[in-house]
C-alpha cells in the first residue's frame, strides 16, 4: 500500500512545518494528485487519519485536487488527454499509454506527480504569505 | 473536554509548499542509477503478483547468464529470507533487502545496498521486489529497466485488473506457460491485454519449469 508510504511523507512534511513556526492548529492540507500516480484516494484518506491520530494536527482536514493526465505522442504530434480503457475491470475507466489518434505509444507529460500543495492553518504571530494562494474551500463542512 | 477558541479569520493562513512527495525518491533513484552507470552496471527491477515466479524466473536467467557476465541479486524479501537462499544457489552475491514496516522497495534502500556490494566486475543486477502489483509504481529504484512478471495462474483478467503497474514496465513476463492450457488461460490474450495500455511494450511468454522464454528474456535485457 504505497497510500500509506505517501501519507506518512505527507505527515512528516507538515509536523516539521508546523514546528518550524508558531502554529496554534492546522485546519487543512492540501494535495495534488495527479491521475498517472496512481494513488487511491479513499486509501490515502484513511492512512492519513490513522496516522495524524496521535500527532499534533490530528484535527486537520485532507483536501485533494486531482490533476487530470496529459500525454504526448511522437508518431503524430497528438498532445492532450489519454485514450481511456473503458471495459477494464478496474473501477474507474483506466488511462492508457496507447494514442487516442494514432494508435501509437505515448508519454506522459503531466499528472504523474503527488504533491503538498498548500498547508492552512492559524497562527498567533504574523506569518509571511503568498498572494492569491488561497485555494481552499472557503467552508469546509 | 477541551474548549476550542475559535481563531479569528485574520489569524489563518494558508501557505503554498509546492512541495513533491516523490521527488525525494526518485533523487535517491538519480544517484543509485549513477553510480550503476559509472560501474557500467545495468539494474533490472522486477516486480509483480506474490507468487508469479520471481525468483524462480531470476533464478533461471542467472543461470543462464552468470558463466559469461557478472550477475548480482537484491531480494527485496518482506521477512524471511526463502528467496535469497534459493538464488544464492547459484553462487552468485545476492543481498537481502528486508523492508519489515513498509510493503515496497524505495531507492534508499536499494541505495544501501548498492554500497554494501562490491560493484567492480559487475554488469547486471536483479532486484526482485516485493510481491505486490498495486505499489511499486511509484517508486523507481534506479534501474534501466523495470519487468513485471504475470502468470497465467493469476487468471485471464490480471492485466485488466492491475493496469497501471504496466504503464511504468520496459518489458513484461508472462510467465507458467505450461499451465496456460490447464488453466484455460489464453497468453495471447494477456499479451493484447498488455499491448492496449502500452502498444510498444515487449511481452515474452516464458516457463520456468520448460525453460521456454528463458534466453529471450536474457537477450532483452541484455539490450536495454
Ligand atoms: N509450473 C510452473 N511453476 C512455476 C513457474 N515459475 C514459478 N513456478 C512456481 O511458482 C511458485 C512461486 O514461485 P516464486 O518464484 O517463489 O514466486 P515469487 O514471485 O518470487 O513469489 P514471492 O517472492 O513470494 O512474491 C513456486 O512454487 C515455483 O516453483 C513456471 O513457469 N511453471
Ligand atoms: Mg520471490
Ligand atoms: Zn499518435
Amino acid at each position: 500500500m504505497h497510500e500509506l508510504s505517501i501519507a506518512s511523507a505527507v505527515v512528516d512534511n507538515i509536523l516539521e512545518f508546523v514546528a518550524e513556526r508558531s502554529i496554534k492548529r492546522v485546519i487543512a492540507v492540501r494535495l495534488a494528485v495527479g491521475e498517472l500516480s496512481h494513488v487511491e484516494e479513499e486509501q490515502l484518506r484513511f492512512c492519513y487519519m490513522a496516522i495524524t491520530q496521535e500527532t499534533l494536527i490530528r484535527d486537520s482536514a485532507l483536501e485533494i485536487d486531482r490533476i487530470p493526465a496529459v500525454v504526448r505522442c511522437h508518431h503524430c504530434d497528438y498532445s492532450g488527454r489519454p485514450k481511456y480503457w473503458e471495459d477494464a475491470l478496474s473501477a474507474a475507466p483506466v488511462p492508457t499509454l496507447q494514442c487516442p489518434n494514432c494508435g501509437g505509444a505515448v508519454e506522459p507529460v503531466e499528472g504523474t506527480d503527488c504533491a503538498i500543495k498548500s498547508v492552512r492553518f492559524v497562527s498567533d504571530e504574523p506569518v509571511e504569505t503568498v498572494p492569491g494562494s488561497s485555494d481552499f474551500a472557503s467552508d469546509p463542512s | 473536554m477541551i474548549q476550542q477558541i475559535e481563531a479569528s479569520p485574520d489569524e489563518i493562513y494558508d501557505i503554498e509548499l509546492e512541495h513533491s512527495l516523490l521527488e525525494a525518491n526518485a533523487k535517491l533513484a538519480q544517484e543509485n542509477r549513477a553510480l550503476l552507470d559509472h560501474h557500467g552496471i545495468t539494474a533490472i527491477d522486477v516486480m509483480g503478483a506474490i507468487g508469479s515466479g520471481k525468483t524462480t524466473l531470476i533464478t533461471r536467467l542467472v543461470e543462464g547468464l552468470k558463466d559469461q557476465i557478472g550477475v548480482a541479486v537484491f531480494n527485496g524479501d518482506a521477512t524471511t529470507s526463502n528467496d535469497a537462499d534459493l538464488i544464492a544457489s547459484q553462487s552468485v552475491p545476492v543481498v537481502q533487502i528486508a523492508t519489515v514496516k513498509g510493503c515496497h522497495l524505495d531507492a534508499n534502500l536499494v541505495g544501501k545496498a548498492l554500497r554494501k556490494t562490491k560493484l567492480d566486475n559487475l554488469r547486471l543486477i536483479f532486484i526482485e521486489n516485493i510481491g505486490n502489483l498495486i505499489c511499486p509504481a511509484e517508486f523507481p529504484l534506479g534501474s534501466k529497466a523495470r519487468v513485471v512478471v504475470v502468470s497465467v495462474t493469476e487468471g485471464p483478467y490480471m492485466v485488466r485488473k492491475h493496469p497501471h503497474m504496466f504503464l511504468g514496465a520496459q518489458l513484461v513476463v508472462i510467465n507458467k506457460i505450461d499451465l496456460a492450457e490447464a488453466m484455460g488461460v489464453s497468453v495471447s490474450e494477456l499479451s493484447e491485454d498488455v499491448h492496449r495500455l502500452k502498444p510498444d511494450i515487449t511481452v515474452i511468454p516464458t516457463s520456468c519449469k520448460t525453460g521456454a522464454g528463458i534466453d529471450q528474456v536474457n537477450s532483452a535485457l541484455l539490450a536495454v
